[in-house]
């Protein structure tokens, strides 16, 4: 946001190109040379690719960042040493806990993280269900020896089969439907919120906060019209259905490295900033010169005296230390005694 | 039967206190609430302006009320929170009786009511009318103070009425009327802004007042000198211009001091003492021997100070002195009031733009409350309850025989005597929490055990309704119309936002419904609030509280109206004595002789060490209402023992160590804070709390002469480490008062 | 932000040596809806065993901040008013950069929510023409919200400062510190 990200970034743009290929050439892999492709979802690849390509770029330049460089190699640096078994475990908790279960919203209130966790799950299950079937990653053929088995193919290798109209055939063929079902109510809770919540109309905007929202309902209640098309009307909407549809997803995937959805890429650095919490902590604490008291790990401290500099801040004092060396609360009192000791020198503690 | 019927646990987890917090997202309907009622904070003098933000008949948040002329919207962090008395989970919501061993039991009106006036009259019948006596309080409004007097001498037949105010200002109440006639303060805070020397002493302007800071700080602005006479170091002390670290209980030698100096410089103006008051002679014949030397021994109060303070009063053109409990609460209140007195009419600073004296009145209603008849020996108006002609005047506006009305009865504290002497066999309380806010709280409680019948109203179950037979479930400040008189004589409007929920009543309506089944129902036939007031229009008429010409309407457009007030075209009296006429009989100001004397109880060899008590900014009072408000209680979870460091040093006290504070009333432990800003010789404690950490379990009972104010602010202690370590703050249960 | 009234006129001045540690800023702070009921606004004694002076702290929403810039997940951001809002819970990963890297004290860290939040001028009264709450309700106006002429003529000894130095580093700032009459700066360290 701040400097350093004024111009386009060749790094970046390389890395997002890179992505984009990767991308293809896992489709032609997976399809089988584009054999088992199901042209219908062309339009959702060219999506598809391109919000890679945008999230890759995005990616890119955030990581180029100091403060995020910092942390992006300390994470590596602290999962990749002698403790890596109980950092990956760590990890690994925290990513069911925080990114699947999102439960550190709880604390930020009850309804917010039921209705955050019914909408990002809906969303995640969709994406596990449309990408392998975009990429043409899972197929599926019926059984030559019956007609009413089916068999699902990955990269065109059969993986399971199931009978048509089995409870299981239906839950599969729906997935989607429930995953529409979820996020719908999940994003109308959230819109109440945004609706009662004197804070949030303060300070919410529309594009930031109330698109996204919109555009998941958008995709969700298209998605349920195909359905309901296909189940109560033979199909004879199909064309329509399914083209505004295609338009709310490929809006929704080409807006994805640019607005709100990003989070979804950047929570990942929670897991890395819990890590280097716990590593700092136990490589020592930093303790506050006017407290006495411990406040941070002394890595912390030392890494973001370094990080300051680099965005162009020297918190040196003239003794050698730093600033940074106080807790916030130490900040806070040397303020105090500061402004105390310019009114005492102005002659009246009080004016 | 008042004892308690169950283990305090049990009262505690049934009827808390319970701490509450406004939940996340704050209370439903705080972004859009129905609409915003203009009232008055429910907590001290300063009647602070507030909204009240009002959805589905409770109250959801509050929004300042930037119009209201005294604090444009500025509170303090008790105001903030008030709200939460509303939605809040220890509020009684139906009458309540005592069961033995199973604690309070929902009944109904009717029982509750029927079963009280039964009690009522078998205790009259047996002991005599005086036996059943009711004790008041000055957070009610001027209405509700006005009809309770009514109550007790017309339905109850009592003489035996008395109040919480006793506790707070009657020593400046009876001061000030010994010396002007007249009890209320001599101007409005707009004065204040503007004078040029501002002593106050004995009060904690910033944690008890905190609004009033502003108008000292603008008169600082304005090039004032402040002056601070307190034992310690409070926020407000800590940047004044001069503070005397006076010894608790040695004020008048102070202001007997600068007397003296003001006399022997000719400080003095001596055409106002000539022609506007009398007694000065006495009064400097009292002082003659007040010099520096024995002034600095008494007071501890090095002289050189008491000098620089003398010449800046001395020399000042205006000025402004006020006080509050700190040298109230004495056995020598109504002395100290008197020696601030001397100092000010010595000058002649009274009666002018910009120079005023008076006390900063501490409860809600004190000013108003005092002036309308709960108090013991008072009738509405601020009359004299032995004066004929004056009880022929309320008999009269009461529509009763003059010899009907009862003489003058025992106040607060003799009551609680009275009653442990089995005098008086039952009693009635609204808005009073003895227990907790009278001294030597053993000996209360001790009391409370042998009533007969005690009845008590009330929204809460507070620590002395916990003895209580039966309870009547009343209403909160919200709940009522009213008005109320704040600390600087401006009468202000208290709107209802809401009705009492479920089976709570209003108090107006409970007091009406008690006095028509003691058959009086006919001299309580009000219709609404104004009508109870325009009853006390016409009872304070030509009383020295005179609000004849003060009316609803004129309040509301006004925001609030001085008295006196004695007609309806008169504006109001923001400043008094322009005109020097005072109300003392020979129409001049008085002068009082102020001789030295010692407080009731001096530190010696056993007892070495001065205790003295006082409050906290985020409590109030007992705390029956601000020991259930969650932030408030966390803000200061605990009474700490302030103690000095050199002192703590002597006994080997550390920081945080539960300290033993014992007296010949009664031992209790607190957690030490070690503080420089006290003196050496003294101890604090604050006061809010009941049951094992009360501080008035250890103060002395003991009371001034003539205002009957108990020494709340000094008595001699022992202190005793115990070795042991207080745990941690906010796990402290001291809220709940076990 | 869809800012309707914000009055740019409008400055916060802060003097501590008027405050009176009564915590009715931090109360009232919580009342603030964009806070949730935690409150913002820092009030704490600086050596409570020496005295009873107290330190009052709102976010000084610095022209260049210094949580901005060391937040790594882009959460922090400044308005076309000066206004410096808390972090975008959507982005923030907690992990205290701003909180450890701010001169002057300001974020917390609200460990269970794993997120950062500050004071953001109560943005939901000041971009609707009123004041925040922390200076509209303080009792000894140690915080004052007004024109720069109103304090001017409030109070004629003091000098509004919005400069403050650490060490090598000034920082200038949307919010003022009252300092005696003439001074330019604020010098921490």
């Amino acid at each position: 946001m701040f400097r350093l990200i004024k111009t386009l970034n060749r790094i970046a743009l390389i890395k997002a190109t890179v992505a984009a290929l990767l991308v293809i050439v896992v489709v032609f892999a997976g399809s089988r040379n584009l054999q088992n492709y199901d042209a219908a979802l062309i339009g959702y690849l060219f999506g598809t690719v391109f919000a890679v390509f945008g999230i890759a770029y995005r990616y890119s330049v955030w990581l180029q960042r100091p403060p995020t460089r910092l942390y992006w190699r300390r994470s590596w640096e602290f999962l990749l040493s002698k403790d890596f078994v109980p950092y990956a475990t760590r990890s690994l908790k925290l990513f069911f806990r925080n990114i699947l279960f999102q439960r550190f919203i709880y604390p930020r209130g009850k309804t917010r993280w039921i209705g955050h966790f019914l909408l990002a799950t809906g969303c995640l299950i969709a994406f596990a269900v449309t990408i392998p079937l975009t990429f043409g990653w899972i197929h599926f053929t019926l059984d030559p020896d019956s007609d009413t088995t089916y068999i699902a193919n990955f990269f065109g290798f059969p993986v399971s089969t199931f009978q048509l109209g089995s409870p299981m055939a239906f839950a599969a063929f729906h997935a989607l439907v429930w995953c529409s079902v979820l996020v719908t109510i999940g994003a109308v809770m959230m819109m109440k919120r945004r609706m009662t919540n004197g804070g949030l109309i303060a300070t919410q905007t529309f594009d930031g906060d109330w698109l996204p929202l919109i555009l998941l309902i958008a995709i969700s209640v298209t998605g349920l019209g195909i359905s309901y098309d296909y189940t109560f009307l033979q199909g004879r909407t199909h064309q329509f259905m399914a083209v505004i549809h295609a338009i709310t997803v490929i809006l929704f995937l080409i807006w994805m490295p640019f607005g709100k959805f990003f989070h979804i890429f950047q929570r990942l650095a929670q897991l890395g900033a819990n890590i280097y919490k716990v590593e700092g902590s136990r490589r020592g604490m930093a303790k506050c010169p006017h407290t006495q008291q411990e406040f941070a790990s002394q890595t912390h401290i030392n890494d973001l005296k370094d990080v300051t500099k680099d965005l162009g801040f020297d918190f040196t004092l003239e003794d050698g230390r730093s600033h940074l060396d106080f807790s916030p609360e130490g900040k806070r009192s040397a303020l105090a005694k500061a402004h105390f000791q310019a009114r005492k020198e102005g002659g009246h503690f009080f004016g | 039967m008042a004892k308690l019927p169950v283990s305090v646990d049990k009262l505690i987890q049934d009827f808390g206190p319970h701490k509450n917090y406004t939940p996340k997202d704050g209370f439903e309907g705080t972004h859009e609430p129905d609409k915003l009622v203009k009232t008055h904070c429910c907590f001290c003098g300063m009647q602070c302006g507030i909204q009240l933000k009002v959805k589905d008949n409770t109250i959801a948040g509050f929004e300042p009320w930037m119009e209201f002329p005294f604090n444009e919207g500025r509170l303090c962090p008790k105001g903030v929170q008030r709200y939460l008395q509303n939605n809040h989970p220890d509020r009684i919501m139906e009458p309540l009786q005592r069961v033995e061993g199973k604690g309070f039991e929902p009944i109904d009106w009717d029982t509750a009511m029927g079963r009280t006036v039964d009690e009522i009259k078998r205790i009259q019948g047996k002991y005599g009318n005086d036996a059943f006596a009711m004790l008041s309080g000055v957070s009610l409004t001027n209405e509700k103070s006005y009809m309770i007097g009514k109550f007790a001498r017309v339905a109850l037949k009592t003489a035996n009425l008395d109040y919480n105010g006793r506790l707070c200002m009657v020593s400046a109440g009876a001061g000030n009327k010994k010396a002007f006639g007249l009890d209320r303060i001599s101007n409005s805070w707009a004065d204040l802004k503007h004078a040029e020397v501002i002593i106050i002493a004995g009060t904690n302007v910033s944690e008890t007042f905190p609004t009033l800071t502003h108008y000292i700080w603008q008169a600082r602005d304005n090039g004032a000198k402040l002056i601070v006479v307190d034992p310690r170091v409070t926020p407000i002390a800590r940047t004044a211009d001069l503070h005397l670290p006076v010894k608790p209980g040695t004020d008048s030698a102070l202001f007997g001091a600068i007397l003296k100096i003001l006399v022997d410089n000719d400080w003095l103006d001596h055409d106002f003492i000539e022609n506007h008051t009398s007694g000065f002679d006495q009064a400097i014949d009292a002082v003659k021997d007040f010099d520096l030397d024995w002034a600095e021994a008494k007071t501890g109060v090095p002289q050189e100070k008491i000098m620089q303070a003398a010449t800046m009063w001395g020399k000042a053109k205006t000025s402004f002195l006020l006080h509050a409990r700190g040298i109230e609460h004495h056995t020598k209140g109504v002395d100290n009031v008197l020696s601030c007195i001397n100092i000010v009419l010595a000058t002649g600073r009274i009666g002018k733009p910009y120079c005023g004296y008076g006390t900063i009145t501490g409860q809600g209603n004190g000013q108003g409350g005092r002036e309308h008849g709960h108090k013991c020996d008072q009738l509405p108006g601020n009359r004299d309850i032995t004066n004929p002609e004056h009880r022929k005047y309320i008999a009269d506006v009461w529509g009763i025989e003059e010899s009907e009305m009862p003489g003058k009865g025992l106040s607060a504290y003799e009551l609680v005597e009275a009653i442990h002497r089995g005098e008086v066999k039952g009693l009635i309380t609204i808005c009073f929490n003895p227990l907790v806010s009278l001294p030597n709280n053993n000996f209360v409680r001790e009391a409370l055990e042998k009533l007969e019948y005690f009845v008590a109203i009330d929204f809460f179950l507070n620590e002395t309704a916990r003895h209580a037979d039966v309870i009547l479930a009343s209403s909160l400040h919200e709940e009522e119309e009213g008005t109320v008189t704040t600390a600087e004589g401006r009468v202000v409007k208290i709107n209802a936002a809401i009705t009492p929920p479920n089976n709570a009543r209003r108090d107006g309506e409970i007091i009406m419904d008690l006095a028509k089944r003691l058959g009086a129902g006919d001299k309580f036939n009000y219709e609404n609030s104004e009508a109870i007031f325009n009853e006390l229009r016409v009872a304070s008429k030509g009383g020295t509280a005179d609000y004849f010409g003060i009316t609803y309407e004129k309040i509301e457009k006004n925001m609030g109206v001085f008295w006196p007030c004695p007609s309806e075209d008169h504006p109001g009296t923001p400043r008094l004595w322009e005109d020097k006429k005072f109300r003392t009989p020979d129409g001049k100001a008085h002068f009082n002789p102020v001789p030295w004397k010692e407080s009731s109880e001096v530190v010696d060899k056993e007892y070495p060490v001065v205790l003295t008590t006082g409050r906290v900014v985020s409590q109030y009072l007992s705390g029956t209402q601000t020991r259930r408000i969650g932030k408030l209680v966390d803000q200061y979870p605990e009474p700490l023992l302030e103690i000095h460091p050199k002192l703590a040093y002597h006994y080997g006290i550390k920081e945080r160590e539960l300290v033993k504070v014992v007296t010949r009333r009664g031992e209790a432990e607190f957690p030490a804070q070690l503080v420089e800003t006290i003196r050496e010789d003294t101890v604090f404690i604050p006061y809010h709390w009941g049951g094992k950490q009360s501080a008035n379990q250890l103060t002395i009972g003991t009371l001034d002469p003539i205002s009957k104010i108990p020494e709340f602010k000094v008595c001699a202690c022992k202190l005793v480490p115990t070795k042991k370590w207080a745990g941690p703050a906010n796990e402290s249960p001291a809220y709940q008062s076990f | 932000m869809p800012n309707t009234k914000y009055d740019q006129q409008m400055e916060f001045f802060v003097d501590m040596q008027r405050c009176i540690g009564c915590h009715a800023c931090e109360m009232a702070c919580a009342e603030c809806e964009t806070n949730g009921q935690e409150s913002m606004i820092h009030i704490h004694y600086v050596d409570r065993a020496s005295t009873v002076q107290t330190t009052v702290q709102v976010c000084m929403h610095c022209e260049d901040p210094a949580c901005a810039n060391v937040c790594p997940a882009d959460a922090i951001t400044k308005d076309e008013f000066g206004v410096v809002h808390t972090a975008n819970s959507s982005r923030c990963i907690g992990c205290s950069n701003c909180v450890l890297a701010c001169p002057f004290g300001v974020p917390q860290k609200q460990e269970q929510a794993e997120l950062m939040m500050k004071c953001n001028m109560c943005y939901d009264r000041t971009s609707a023409g009123k004041k925040p709450m922390c200076a509209t309700v303080c009792p000894s106006q140690a915080l004052f919200y007004g024109t720069r002429e109103e304090i001017q003529k409030m109070r004629p000894n003091s000098t509004p400062v919005k400069k403050f130095v650490f060490g090598q580093q000034e920082v200038n700032t949307k919010v003022n510190i009252m300092m005696p009459k003439g001074s330019t700066e604020l010098k921490i360290h």
